[in-house]
């Protein structure tokens, strides 16, 4: 197996919640909690799941906007090959070194971006930052940015302000934004969620191939399983900070094995009436993992729950088979295809 | 076939701005039945909220309604008083608005919330008692615990808010329920769950009900029929398992095959090039003309009329003939 990109250990996140007059954090969401994965040079990961499940967080910790409780997130160093370097013991700085590296595209184009900054303002602040060539020179990236985005000729929108660009072209600046410095790994945080139907596939399309192009990976996080398996190779499903279930896309999509990868499955809407689904039924709603016993974390809206999910610690991920890892007493080693 | 609850009937309706007209609906047709289940999809500014809020005439000042008629068992919503028209709200039109379970006002009891809309609009008058009574069923229809109606809306998740907001919505026993964007901002899990309690109400009461949606996954799900539109045009109106089946609109054919799905072969999506038109000065000819990779001379200067491609499948486009069979996304 090659060196992966970038390896994630037991990566956790606590928020404190205070309560009482004194505000003494008494209580902890769990909002990661103890995640391991990793992503290979090239590759798409899909992070998914519902609201509060913790994907966004886990996103926010890899770029490092956000310190880790615990764990670790190693980073392949491209000068040194056969290293893996920790992120959190990068000294301030070489920050720089990194950020030129690893990029984010957020949600909303509407407020990711300065109003008062023109396009190339928005695109060039990168090399301004990383001093990267003259002026001269990064207006030539930029406007080579530009049209590799798709905004042609460049010319038309340098100068433009976020507030004469629509929805998709306003993406189309974040990408010039999170490429221009030829990152190796780009989190992409709900980039086409905002967006219409049609125009959200000619931004998937255009990310995935500026990732061929850039040699970029992506950690594509989503809440829509159809667009997660239009973009990933590999999809890992997130339930109350706990990844439950990872693999190759259309082995978690056509072979899902824990129940919640199931429920979720069978409860994404099919664009064809003929369509019967497998009806899934879970219990409850989503809660908030707030000092979470240790038992299964799924094991409350669980149906098929027995004796050792209540009396074991929440399951490890397993590999079953071929790369397709489950975290369920449940599931038999060995998997046999459904 | 039982007579048409509701027909829209050639409607126009342009918003005066500043700039001039925006022509948000530009003679749309269409028809509701008893029982029957209607899926309006588009993207967003094509019309399709105008025309909820047409229909329950909660139109913003500037909105002008040039001609055309809605006409509800009969009788032309358009041409009754605001009072005549405010008596028919909730109880033959209501309507689940886009975002509303985030609406509730937070200091009333839910219940509380409730009970009002049915003091202003329902017609037999109701004891306390009876009020109770009829909305502990109601939030037992929706799948709530009756005991909830004493509770206040931050004790609710997003999900039983929205259930909840269902429950006002049928108080005052409508024949139409509107639900724009029914669960829109909820999660996979839970919007599986109101579609599923939605379909089943429906089935229960022998309601008819509105979708409008800009997922057409959510409307391949939960409807018999289904309109697209287009820059304030209906584009393509037909069942919705005959337009899923075989899209006749270049429109429709484009939305589908641009819509990633998690069953059938994994497959590369069409993209829909350009943008929407600025309504304020909308195409000559058809509308979508200019992003059309069938049209001809002919489309950019006709506007299409809605014609029938069989089997009451209607479709306005010149050259819908031309459009091909839609690959890979039906089984």
């Amino acid at each position: 197996m090659s060196q992966p990109l970038l390896k994630v250990e037991n990566l956790t996140k606590l928020f404190p919640v205070s309560k009482g007059f004194l505000r003494t954090p008494t209580d902890f969401i769990h909002a990661v909690d103890g995640i391991n994965f990793e992503i290979q040079p090239g590759e798409s990961l899909g992070l998914v799941g519902e609201s509060g499940c913790g994907k966004s967080t886990t996103g926010r910790m890899l770029v490092k906007l956000m310190e880790a409780s615990s764990g670790h997130v190693l980073m392949s160093d491209k000068t040194h090959t056969d290293d893996l370097i920790d992120i959190a013991n990068i000294p301030n700085d070489q920050m720089k070194r990194f950020r030129r590296r690893v990029q984010m595209i957020f949600q909303d184009p509407y407020e990711s971006m300065n109003p008062r900054r023109t396009v190339f303002e928005t695109v060039s602040e990168p090399l301004t930052v990383q001093n990267i060539g003259s002026l001269k020179e990064r207006e030539e990236r930029v406007s080579e940015m530009l049209r590799l985005v798709g905004l042609a000729p460049p010319d038309a929108f340098l100068f433009r302000y976020p507030h004469e660009l629509s929805g998709g072209q306003r993406q189309r600046v974040a990408i010039a934004r999170a490429l221009v410095l030829d990152p190796s790994f780009v989190v992409a945080d709900e980039p086409t969620s905002m967006l219409d139907v049609s125009i959200r596939i000619s931004i998937m399309d255009l990310m995935l191939k500026l990732a061929d192009e850039f040699d970029v990976s992506y950690l594509y996080i989503t809440h829509d399983l159809a667009v997660a398996r239009y973009m990933c190779d590999r999809i890992a499903v997130m339930y109350l900070g706990k990844i439950v279930e990872i693999g190759d896309t259309e082995e978690i999509l056509g072979n899902p094995q824990h129940p919640y990868t199931k429920a979720l499955l069978s409860a994404v809407p099919v664009p064809d009436p003929s369509f019967k689904r497998e009806e899934v039924e879970i219990l409850g709603g989503i809660t908030k993992a707030i000092n979470p016993p240790s038992e299964c974390r799924f094991i409350e809206r669980c149906p098929w729950a027995k004796d050792v999910c209540r009396t074991s610690d929440h399951p490890p991920l397993e590999d079953k088979g071929d790369g397709h890892y489950v975290a369920c007493h449940l599931v038999e080693s060995a998997l046999t295809s459904a | 076939m039982s007579r048409p609850l509701l027909e829209v009937d050639h409607l126009v309706m342009n918003y005066t701005t500043e700039k001039g007209d925006v022509s948000a609906i530009q003679d749309v047709s269409f028809t509701l039945n008893e029982g029957e289940s209607l899926g309006l999809v588009g993207e967003s500014g094509c019309g399709k909220t105008s025309i909820a809020m047409s229909l329950l005439r909660l139109v913003a000042e500037n909105a002008r309604f040039d001609s055309g008629e809605i006409r509800l068992d009969g009788t032309d919503l358009l041409s009754l008083t605001d009072e005549e028209m405010r008596q028919r709200r909730w109880n033959d039109i209501s309507m689940v608005f886009q975002g509303a379970m985030n609406a509730w006002n937070p200091v009333y009891k839910v219940g509380d919330q409730i009970r009002e809309a049915m003091d202003l609009h329902f017609h037999p008058r109701l004891s306390n008692a009876e009020v109770e009574a009829r909305i502990s069923k109601l939030f037992e229809l929706v799948g709530l615990n009756p005991a909830m109606m004493n509770r206040y809306p931050h004790e609710f998740s997003g999900g039983m808010r929205q259930r909840a907001i269902i429950a006002m919505a049928l108080s005052c026993d409508p024949k139409i329920i509107i639900a724009d964007e029914p669960t829109t901002a909820l999660d996979v899990i839970v919007q599986d769950q109101i579609l599923q309690e939605l379909k089943k109400i429906q089935a229960d009461l022998g309601m008819s009900i509105i979708y409008i949606s800009h997922d057409i996954a959510v409307i391949a799900e939960v409807t018999d029929k289904i309109g697209v539109m287009y820059a304030g045009k209906l584009v393509e109106l037909g069942s919705t398992r005959e337009v899923f089946a075989r899209p006749r609109h270049p429109y429709a054919f484009l939305l589908l095959s641009s819509t990633p799905s998690v069953t059938g072969p994994r497959r590369k999506l069409a993209p829909l090039e350009g943008e929407p038109p600025d309504l304020l000065n909308p195409p000559t000819g058809c509308r979508f003309h200019p992003r059309c990779p069938y049209a001809t001379d002919q489309c950019a200067t006709d506007e299409p009329p809605m014609e029938d491609a069989g089997d009451g499948h209607q479709v306005a486009c010149w050259n819908w003939k031309e459009v091909p069979e839609l690959g890979g996304l039906t089984k």
